[in-house]
């Protein structure tokens, strides 16, 4: 024991992480080689190809469940990001700095964070519904990504219910904030939870009540398809036919996913935290995730069924053709043959010294070494440049992805810039406006699109 | 090489194994509910049994009819119910069971159903599935509800709006306010009944929880079990002294 014990003992801490990895590498290379010797490896990728070939609907299944799950993760480390900074930018504040450029990585050390603490239960709790409040309120939204059409042809199922799927399944949020709020065994806790209760079922109606109109106008309730129906101009787009609805919509929503002006019940001012207050650890952070998740999702609904989803809000071809650019897109690398080789091994060292000399010539306090770092980052990023615009040109759903994450995220810097701005509202105005406006107006949206429907039919 | 049409020692098919777990499961949290002494725990049972009874429907072939259980039974109803439970009961413990001197009658009554079920069930000439369920589109669903059936889907609605009329009017009735309740109406300026459901208007304000005292706990042992409760009336907590 010793006798492996003392050198190890003298490793430097980076020598420790780096020498087991070395350990590991020479292991992989060593079975890789044995393994492509003997015929094992092919023998084995083309038998688990076959087997995957042959489900393929529950590899889809599994690969869409997965990366929704996946996805909700970055989706709620930048929402947050954006939350700190762009709320501290127009409080004249600095915000997150620290980490990472302009402290970009600040969310991910908060998610590293809330992963290191204490995960307490405190008495008198009930435990089973305490522990799974936190994962019910995390499902819902991210079950509601799974019909979302990101992209043409990149969305996770194209079920021909999927609005009602939708609603049905974030309308399971809510019982994760009454769990929460219930089995914390905490007057503010529980008040939060009732307040939830009470905000999401009246916010509720008015907000599928809204959505109606642009199912008439549709004649579908599957999501993809309501996003083809506005493709063509920018005067397709529901958000032009159904201004009211629109506008409900998005109020509703924003109720809907507790965000100031809305966000009563985890009103810190009066609640502590709300249903969130005898939370700590990963338990809060899932009531945390769940909370930008639900932003994302309900600023991407938004998109889906009023801003035409993935489409571009202009043709982008006339206009480089009239321009007279034409881009050859069609890359064929093997053309360069041994150039290839040269442009392999040549490409990077030469591009890092032609943006790092001008650099280091410029700047002459700075060292050659840190000019030399400075330009292959910068190399680096104009290359990607390079590949996203080659991806964009040669592919739809690259651009249709980008068009639909540039409009979401619209809806979320909105949703943000309301929470810098708005104070938040009082219980029983935020009921009696769901009541005694919302539900009228929606109401009036609804019989004015089917008159318009019908008189519109007539006419033609 | 793909899964093999029928289980391979059991000899069902797929669907036969989920329809098994998604009846097992509404069973069992059907019987969760009946039997368990903690009310709200009973409610998230029930949840749980519609949401298996959701996975059925959805095996039947009529996702509209699942999609509409998990909608409106359970992010509307179980949810209306677990906040009426809520609002009335104590965390501290179970409250008294009120039924249980009927236990007799309780037990008559349940033999007496599941004798007459089971001469229905013997009875019935069940016809067979024929293999194959074809899954019925919304807009056929549309048609049966809004053609042939339109009148019951019409009486239907007009028993819900009698429904909602009583409910308001039995939250509106003015009783006798305590002297803590006259004190809560000052703190809430200008307090309106909010709505149909009845449920408003600072019911669940934040006066009300500075009004709370410590001993209260959590929503006051039985303080509102009255037709109502729901009103905007009723407090959280604050009238621990009630019965």
């Amino acid at each position: 024991m010793s006798v492996l014990a003392r050198p190890w003992s003298r490793l430097t801490p980076a020598g420790k992480v780096v020498l087991p990895l070395l350990g590991l590498l020479v292991f992989l290379t060593l079975a890789l080689l044995v393994g492509f010797a003997t015929g094992l490896i092919p023998g084995l990728i083309r038998f688990v190809g076959d087997l995957l070939g042959a489900n393929i609907g529950i590899v889809r299944f599994v690969v869409a469940a997965s990366a929704i799950l996946l996805m909700s993760v970055p989706t709620a480390f930048v929402i947050i990001y954006m939350e700190l900074k762009v709320i501290a930018l127009m409080n004249l504040r600095l915000g997150p700095n620290r980490v990472g450029p302009w402290g970009s990585l600040h969310s991910i050390v908060h998610g590293l964070k809330v992963l290191g603490k204490e995960d307490f239960t405190p008495t008198g709790v009930d435990v089973p519904v305490f522990t799974l409040a936190p994962a019910v309120t995390f499902l819902a939204p991210v079950l509601g990504l799974l019909v979302l059409p990101f992209a043409p042809g990149l969305l996770g199922i194209d079920m021909n219910l999927a609005l009602l799927y939708f609603f049905a399944v974030s309308g399971l949020s809510v019982l994760g904030l009454m769990m929460a709020g219930w089995s914390s065994f905490n007057k503010y806790s529980l008040l939060g939870g009732l307040r939830a209760a009470a905000q999401i079922i009246s916010y509720e109606i008015p907000l599928t009540l809204a959505v109606v109109g642009v199912i008439m106008l549709a004649g579908t309730m599957s999501l993809n398809q309501i996003v083809m129906n506005q493709s063509g101009s920018i005067l397709d787009w529901y958000m032009f036919k159904q201004p009211l609805g629109f506008v409900i919509f998005f109020i509703a929503a924003t109720a809907e996913g507790n965000r100031t002006p809305f966000d009563l019940t985890e009103a810190d001012s009066e609640l502590v935290a709300g249903f969130a207050t005898e939370y700590s650890g990963m338990r809060f952070g899932f009531f945390f995730f769940a909370e930008y998740v639900g932003v994302f999702i309900l600023s991407a609904l938004t998109t889906v069924l009023f801003l035409g989803g993935w489409n571009a809000p202009f043709d982008i071809d006339p206009v480089l053709n009239a321009l007279g650019i034409r881009f050859d897109l069609a890359l064929d690398l093997a053309r360069l043959d041994v150039g290839l080789l040269f442009l392999l091994a040549l490409g990077p060292v030469v591009g890092t010294l032609l943006i790092a000399l001008p650099i280091w010539m410029l700047r002459s306090d700075w060292s050659f070494l840190k000019s030399l770092v400075i330009g292959f980052i910068l190399l680096n990023v104009l290359l990607a440049a390079a590949v996203g615009v080659w991806l964009a040109l040669s592919f739809e759903a690259v651009v249709g992805l980008g068009w639909f994450l540039v409009k979401t995220y619209f809806f979320v810097f909105l949703f943000v810039w309301m929470r810098a701005t708005l104070p938040r509202v009082r219980i029983d105005q935020l009921m009696g406006f769901a009541w005694k406006w919302m539900l009228p107006a929606s109401l009036v949206n609804l019989f004015v699109t089917a008159l318009a429907i019908i008189v519109v039919s007539e006419v033609r | 090489m793909s899964l093999p049409d029928r289980i391979p020692i059991l000899g069902w098919v797929w669907e036969d194994l989920l329809f098994l777990t998604f009846a097992g499961v509404m069973l069992g949290a059907a019987l969760l509910v009946v039997i368990g002494r903690n009310i709200i725990r009973s409610g998230l049972w029930m949840i749980l049994s519609f949401g298996a009874l959701a996975g059925l429907y959805v095996l039947l072939g009529t996702p509209l009819v699942a999609a509409a259980q998990v909608l409106v039974y359970i992010g509307a109803i179980s949810v209306l119910i677990l906040f009426a439970i809520m609002l009335t009961q104590s965390k501290e413990g179970p409250s008294r069971l009120v039924f249980h001197h009927q236990a007799w009658a309780g037990a008559l009554a349940a033999v007496a159903l599941a004798l007459l079920l089971a001469l229905t069930v013997l009875g019935t000439e069940w016809p067979q599935a024929d293999g194959q369920l074809r899954p019925s589109p919304s807009a056929d669903i549309a048609r049966l509800l809004f053609g042939e059936y339109l009148l019951a889907f019409e009486v239907v609605s007009v028993l819900l709006l009698a429904a909602v009329i009583g409910g308001v009017f039995l939250a509106k009735r003015e009783d006798l306010p305590d002297p803590g309740e006259a004190a809560i109406e000052q703190v809430r300026l200008g307090s309106s009944p909010g709505g149909p459901t009845g449920y408003t208007s600072g019911g669940i304000g934040p006066s009300e929880a500075d009004a709370a005292r410590p001993s209260g706990g959590i929503g006051s042992t039985g303080a509102a079990t009255t037709p109502g409760a729901l009103g905007p009336s009723v407090g959280m907590s604050g009238r621990g002294d009630a019965p």
